[in-house]
């Protein structure tokens, strides 16, 4: 088990990004806190070394992803609409970042991880397909299809 | 598009509340990070470790201990049975020696009850009375290390075998119960079969098996008689003899004598008794002195056996 310090530290390193991926998965505020106890608390309890900060960074967004995934996947969500709805958004945001928001929100899941970590994070393909246990093909063609998509709704040049 | 999606996602951070509430967790759920609960908790997974430990080990010993004979029953007729008698005097095991006795044994439904109930319920199967009304001799026969248990099942047998003609009861040791199954006999019949060998030495295990008890028997008396009679009873006999001789003087001197006689009787299964007596008298004076002595001798002699 890490001390409380790596512990304390390690929110203060990765909550944004933590978040962020929270952002693009889920939508109310008590599924985003449940993603942060999870995460943390397996970090808290992991014994895994880490070879360097980017190593340790792809660590959290690969297990905040698939702890998104198993929180989505479960029986009760899959039966219930969360009443709060998007009411976990930031105050602060312009009319064309909600335009940003919500063309990334209405990708299919699978795409929303490799534009995220593609585009935000700036993670190469095969850096993706390592990451996310895909293939590098995969991992190609789903951002291939995921600008063609944003294309469309956002409009604007492909600077990828 | 980058750059978009960049100035929008860099806007989403995480807010102290939830920062907080994380660290809050975190501590709560690894008390205060193996500082404080930790301990208490491993403590108290030894305790149900322990638990579930001790709960086993007592299951496997009450297993063990209803299901381990501690005394053995062999009742032997031609078909031979040997019914395993658990510490609480329960019937665990029913075994039939030999295919008659497999036979036998398959009929009866006695397991799990008392061996006394047993007892009964085995007099009572019709193939056993079938056995006895043809003359068959039945014994039953009692090992066991424990000694107090195994006398009470004796007396038991006894008192059940008491209206029945034809059946014996008697004792063995566990020892015995080992050569008999090295022999393939179940222990009643060995021992009537060790008897039988010693007077006979051609007699084999392999002639045994084919043999009904009646047969042994009978073959033990027209060898033996004495030998048959011991093997289901220990005869024993004791006597006693008292003798007196007086002596009578005359003349001038006085005599004085008496006669001491001891007996002493044995008896196998029965009992004889003999007693001399002698007597010597002594006098002086002028006369003459004569002395005689009677003996009388009595004995006696019980056989006592089953």
């Amino acid at each position: 088990m890490r001390s409380e310090q790596e512990a304390n530290e390690a929110i203060e390193r990765y909550a944004d990004t933590v978040r962020r991926i929270c952002m693009i998965h889920l939508k109310n505020h008590a599924d985003t806190e449940d993603i942060f106890q999870n995460v943390f608390l397996k970090y808290a309890l992991s014994t895994a070394v880490f070879e360097s900060e980017e190593h340790e960074k792809a660590w959290f967004i690969r297990v905040t992803i698939n702890a998104c995934r198993d929180l989505l996947k479960s029986f009760f969500r899959s039966r219930t609409v969360p009443l709060d709805t998007l009411l976990d958004q930031p105050a602060d945001l312009t009319e064309n970042d909600r335009t940003v928001f919500d063309a990334v929100l209405a990708l299919p899941p699978k795409y929303r991880d490799v534009v995220y970590l593609h585009y935000y994070e700036g993670y190469t393909a095969p850096q993706i397909a390592d990451m996310l246990r895909k293939n590098v093909n995969t991992v190609y063609t789903l951002l291939n299809r995921a600008k063609q998509a944003l294309r469309q709704t956002l409009g604007g040049d492909d600077d990828a | 598009m980058r750059d978009e999606l960049k100035t929008a996602l860099d806007k989403v951070t995480a807010d102290d509340t939830l920062r907080q509430s994380t660290r809050a967790f975190l501590a709560r759920q690894t008390g205060n990070f193996g500082a404080a609960k930790t301990r208490p908790r491993t403590a108290h997974r030894m305790a149900a470790a322990f638990a579930c430990f001790a709960l086993v080990v007592a299951g496997g010993t009450g297993w063990w201990a209803y299901f381990s004979p501690t005394c053995a029953i062999s009742i032997d007729i031609n078909p031979s049975v040997e019914l395993g008698v658990n510490r609480f005097d329960r019937v665990v095991s029913v075994e039939g020696i030999g295919a008659d006795g497999e036979a036998l044994a398959e009929t009866l439904a006695i397991r799990f009850l008392s061996y006394a109930d047993a007892l009964d319920a085995l007099l009572a199967d019709p193939t056993v009375e079938g056995y006895l009304a043809q003359d068959e001799v039945l014994s039953i026969a009692v090992a066991g290390d424990n000694e107090a248990q195994a006398g009470a099942i004796l007396a038991q047998a006894e008192s059940c075998a008491a209206g029945t003609r034809n059946v014996y009861c008697h004792a063995a040791d566990s020892a015995e119960m080992e050569h008999a199954h090295e022999a393939g006999l179940s222990f009643g019949k060995y021992q009537a079969f060790a008897v039988l060998q010693s007077l006979d030495p051609s007699v084999t295990a392999e002639d045994a098996q084919g043999m009904t008890m009646r047969e042994i028997h009978d073959r033990i008396a027209a060898l033996d008689p004495e030998a048959a009679l011991t093997l289901y009873g220990g005869g024993h006999g004791h006597g006693s003899g008292a003798g007196h001789g007086n002596s009578a003087g005359n003349g001038q001197g006085d005599g004085a004598g008496n006669g001491q006689g001891d007996g002493a009787g044995s008896g196998a299964a029965t009992g004889t008794g003999s007693g001399q007596g002698s007597g010597a008298g002594a006098g002086n004076g002028a006369g003459g002195s004569s002395g005689s002595g009677t003996g009388a001798g009595s004995g006696h002699g019980h056989h006592s056996g089953h």
